[in-house]
């Protein structure tokens, strides 16, 4: 467990920070400190260049002071003690403590956690990740003529963070691995691309790939060079695993953050209780799902993971959010306030957000379309809390005609549709479950690791 | 601790090139809701990228092979410096890649990217940027705000490398990020914008705040698109997503050397690269990196190349592939250093002729997300809002979307006369697309 250890000069600031929660709570009610680690190692190779190197790391400290209102923070890369001490003092006499209902530390917990794993990929040197990483490249390159290029990224960061109040002394080691496959291809006149990716939170076992889907992955490639635009419209659609879960994840996830609530960006809001969606739809938010790309074990401000029902059987049960908003509405707390990096706020976010499961096989999904789309991956996706409307990009459709696939595909294809309708079309959910993981901004910004997905869906959509 | 990192790198046995690049940051960030502060923060950073580059022979026995590495050394990291040097050694040394030599010294162009203003009281300011919203927004009946960030950062950028290269620069960037929200009828709706400069003066603050109000009141009686093939003209900020993409844009991966070499690009330097003959207006591209306060200028980028304008591509052409020193030497092509910012030469009609053709056409001024594929150059992009002009009227749309090649529409587009200065985008404010398929009601 070579990447669950401490450094020495990180875990001695570890050691100081409930002495600077103190040196703060000297002149305000609350306030916590939280301090965040992360490295790791990236490989990328691919017809004509390789590399190995250091994942961009962060360090840093946030110092958090609740002034009555709201929170005042400094943040910094150098961990110096004396510097962080002048830092805790600096910030402590800078405030202005107003009169304010005091916040909730929670009860006390003194814990630490790692992600579970099976084959360790710091037990292995980075000679041996690289050789797995051609011996990638050289199983996919030769399968097609038409492939120009093959790229493998292979991307392992080790996210440390460590976090105190007056009731908590957290600290948590995250490993998360992804392995990208690209394949570019062209027929002379056209240039196309499909990809193939594997992520989550635990060991190398995450990663396997197997001949089979390289081979789906490379034909798939080369038939997309003759894919056509779909005619714009309203279509009976059975979605892929990831792209229900982009839509559960954008359409309805970023809209029931409860900070949006505060801003009145949020047209949820007024569905609270009530059904919004089809009886067969449950999208749940789980920051603790094991091996989830999203996953972690308590949020940045100390909150233990622990999963929230979004919808339950079609009714909004419960929104997500952070200590502020939940504080400012009187609304549970839940584990979803997060950072980018230290550098930036922490804001109500996502971690691991999906349908969840039903009970109809993708053949049975498929069976009961008699003119439709079944969409697969998705390379892009925007929320639209006020307006509640939908933008989703599926890399690819595939005709559905009396029942079955037909093999004509249809690319790029954009969904969009007014959220409640798309819910409310939901007429049959698969029996099966994938997540993928990926990167989320909250608008266009600050970005946190993510994942979305569930089962097969069955709906209604626009598309163009 | 640069001089330190410089000394160590002199003694550290395979380390056959290198270059440092040093930024030190300070933000000061200003969260509001409301009328309310949300928070309050100061950030300070500072770090030491180091790329090393090892010599070694080629394991297939062909030839002479170099291998490069990063490394970021924090404050804190000294008393590691040596054994981290060496490790990125160990990883540069396990790649083969063909030989390339860095840039060498230069003297390096005066571009302006710091605003003493941003300089001065960043704290004040951010306020003083909230305030003048807040203070317009009264005389606006039926608009409130419901939330702004403002991100003031003022950053100091040293570069030193084996070849003898160095230089310094001083950046500011100031990003706003507001929400508008409009009542009526029981409903309200929103307008919601991020813009990011480098200067202050270059916000227009009460400009774009009578725009967005005017778009947030819009949408409150937007209705769908109808479905079909339009003209479509798009604008501002629209149109510089469209075509920059915040630097993820198709003509700057086809225009690339490294996606040259990659052999992603199918481009050729000589060749008309738009896939339809060109019907419409000249489509000229520059690469220009001496803009003064451009979000992507500079009197030097990341690998030390000095800030240039290059000309990309005319009238449809292929003039140069813009191309760091590592791919100019692979492809046998002069280096430019990374791509800056996007010039686009401006059309010869008015604005106002672009969005008074013949009806029906649709103007969209706003999308959900608008990110062209950067391989293939396909886009679909949700409109957030935008004009239906049919019939003599216009009336606001939103919902739907529209879907296109960009390569294809830029053959048969016709440009503004007006230019607009967005950031990393420089020219026409508009752009008509002679056919765009649209999928609405």
């Amino acid at each position: 467990m070579e990447w669950n250890r401490v450094p020495t000069r990180l875990q001695e600031a570890n050691n100081q920070l409930p002495s600077l929660v103190r040196e703060m709570e000297k002149r305000v009610s609350y306030a916590h400190v939280l301090l965040s680690r992360n490295s790791g190692l990236q490989i990328t190779l691919d017809d004509r260049e390789q590399k190995v190197t250091d994942v961009e790391p962060s360090q840093g400290i946030v110092l958090s002071a609740w002034n009555g209102n709201y929170f005042e923070e400094m943040a910094a890369s150098d961990l110096n003690k004396s510097r962080l001490s002048s830092m805790a003092r600096e910030l402590a006499s800078s405030l202005q403590p107003a009169p304010g209902a005091d916040l909730d530390p929670g009860p006390p917990l003194q814990r630490h956690w790692a992600t579970q794993q099976q084959k360790d990929p710091t037990l292995m040197s980075p000679r041996d990740k690289l050789s797995l990483c051609q011996d990638l490249h050289q199983r996919t390159r030769s399968l097609d003529p038409h492939i120009v290029n093959v790229q493998v990224r292979y991307s392992e960061r080790c996210e440390s963070r460590a976090f105190a109040s007056r009731t908590r002394l957290l600290s948590q080691n995250v490993l998360r691995l992804s392995l990208i496959l690209l394949v570019v291809v062209t027929d002379g006149q056209r240039v196309q691309y499909d990809w193939l990716s594997k992520e989550g939170t635990g060991g190398l076992e995450l990663l396997d790939i197997t001949d089979l889907e390289l081979r789906d992955l490379c034909s798939r490639a080369v038939a997309l060079l003759t894919a056509e635009k779909v005619a714009p419209g309203m279509y009976d659609v059975v979605c892929s695993p990831d792209v229900s879960g982009v839509i559960a994840h954008e359409a309805f996830g970023h809209g029931v953050e409860l900070d949006m609530f505060l801003k009145d960006r949020a047209r949820s809001r007024q569905y609270l209780g009530k059904a919004i969606a089809s009886p067969l739809v449950t999208i749940v938010d789980d920051p603790s799902y094991p091996g989830g790309h999203g996953t972690y074990f308590f949020d940045d401000e100390g909150q233990v993971a622990s999963p929230t029902y979004i919808i339950r059987d079609g009714v909004f049960n419960q929104g997500l959010s952070d200590m502020y908003s939940s504080h400012r509405l009187s609304m549970p707390h839940t584990a979803n306030g997060r950072r980018e990096s230290y550098q930036r706020k922490g804001y109500v976010r996502m971690s691991n957000t999906f349908f969840a499961r039903g009970a109809t096989s993708l053949d049975d999904l498929i069976a009961g379309v008699g003119h439709g789309i079944y969409l697969n991956k998705t390379s892009s996706g925007m929320e639209d809390p006020k307006g509640w409307g939908m933008q989703v990009t599926s890399q690819y459709g595939e005709e559905i005609r009396n029942g079955k696939l037909t093999g004509r595909l249809f690319a790029p294809v954009g969904i969009t549709g007014y959220v409640p309708d798309i819910l409310q079309s939901v007429c049959a959910v698969g029996d099966d479950f994938v997540l993928s993981g990926g990167t989320c901004g909250k608008g266009h910004k600050e970005w946190v690791p993510v994942s979305s997905g569930g089962p097969h869906l069955r709906l209604k959509a626009r598309l163009g | 601790m640069l001089d330190a990192i410089i000394r160590t790198l002199g003694s550290t046995a395979g380390a056959h090139d290198w270059s440092v690049q040093q930024a030190e940051k300070r933000q000061t960030q200003y969260y509001v809701i409301g009328s309310s502060i949300e928070n309050s923060r100061r950030v300070h950073s500072e770090r030491y990228l180091v790329t090393i580059m090892n010599d070694h022979p080629a394991r297939d026995g062909s030839s002479q092979a170099r291998g490069q590495a990063e490394v970021s050394i924090l404050p804190g990291d000294l008393p590691d410096l040596q054994a981290r040097l060496a490790q990125a050694v160990f990883m540069a040394s396990l790649t083969d890649n063909p030989p390339y030599t860095l840039a060498g010294p230069v003297d390096y162009p005066s571009v302006p990217m710091a605003d003493t203003e941003i300089q001065a009281a960043p704290r004040e300011l951010a306020e003083h940027t909230v305030e003048q919203l807040l203070d317009s927004l009264k005389r606006e009946r039926g608009v409130r705000l419901s939330s702004a960030e403002v991100f003031i950062e003022d950053s100091r950028i040293a570069f030193r490398n084996s070849a003898g290269a160095q230089g310094g620069k001083q950046e500011t960037g100031l990003l706003l990020d507001f929400v508008l929200l409009a009542a009526g009828d029981g409903d309200e709706m929103e307008s919601h914008v991020a813009l990011q400069r480098r200067r202050h003066a270059d916000l227009d603050v009460p400009a774009v705040l009578a725009r967005h109000v005017q778009y947030a009141r819009d949408a409150l009686v937007a209705r769908m698109p109808r479905t079909g093939t339009f003209p479509v003209v798009i604008s501002d900020e629209a149109l510089a997503e469209l075509l920059m993409s915040e630097g993820h844009s198709p003509l700057l991966l086809r225009s690339s050397a490294q996606a040259k070499y990659q052999r992603i690009s199918p481009w050729e330097v000589g060749q008309t690269v738009l896939p339809e003959s060109l019907s419409g207006d000249e489509i000229t591209i520059y690469s220009n990196s001496l803009l003064p306060f451009g979000a992507r200028s500079g009197s030097f980028d990341n690998e030390g190349h000095p800030g240039r304008r290059t000309l990309i591509l005319e009238n449809g052409v292929l003039r140069a592939f813009w191309a760091p020193q590592r791919y100019a030497q692979y492809l046998n092509i002069p280096a430019t250093g990374a791509f800056g910012n996007l010039e686009l030469k401006p059309g010869s009609q008015p604005f106002s002729t672009l969005v008074q053709g013949e009806a029906p056409f649709y103007h969209v001024v706003s999308f959900s997300a608008m990110s062209p594929d950067p391989i293939t150059g396909d886009f679909v992009g949700e409109i957030r809002l935008g004009y239906e002009v049919c019939d003599g009227g216009t009336h606001p749309i939103r919902g739907g979307s529209i879907s296109g090649n960009l390569y294809a529409a830029l053959a048969k587009a016709r440009l503004s006369r007006e230019t607009a200065f967005l950031g990393d985008y420089l020219g026409p404010r508009a752009m008509l697309f002679e056919a765009i398929t649209v999928a609405g009601a």
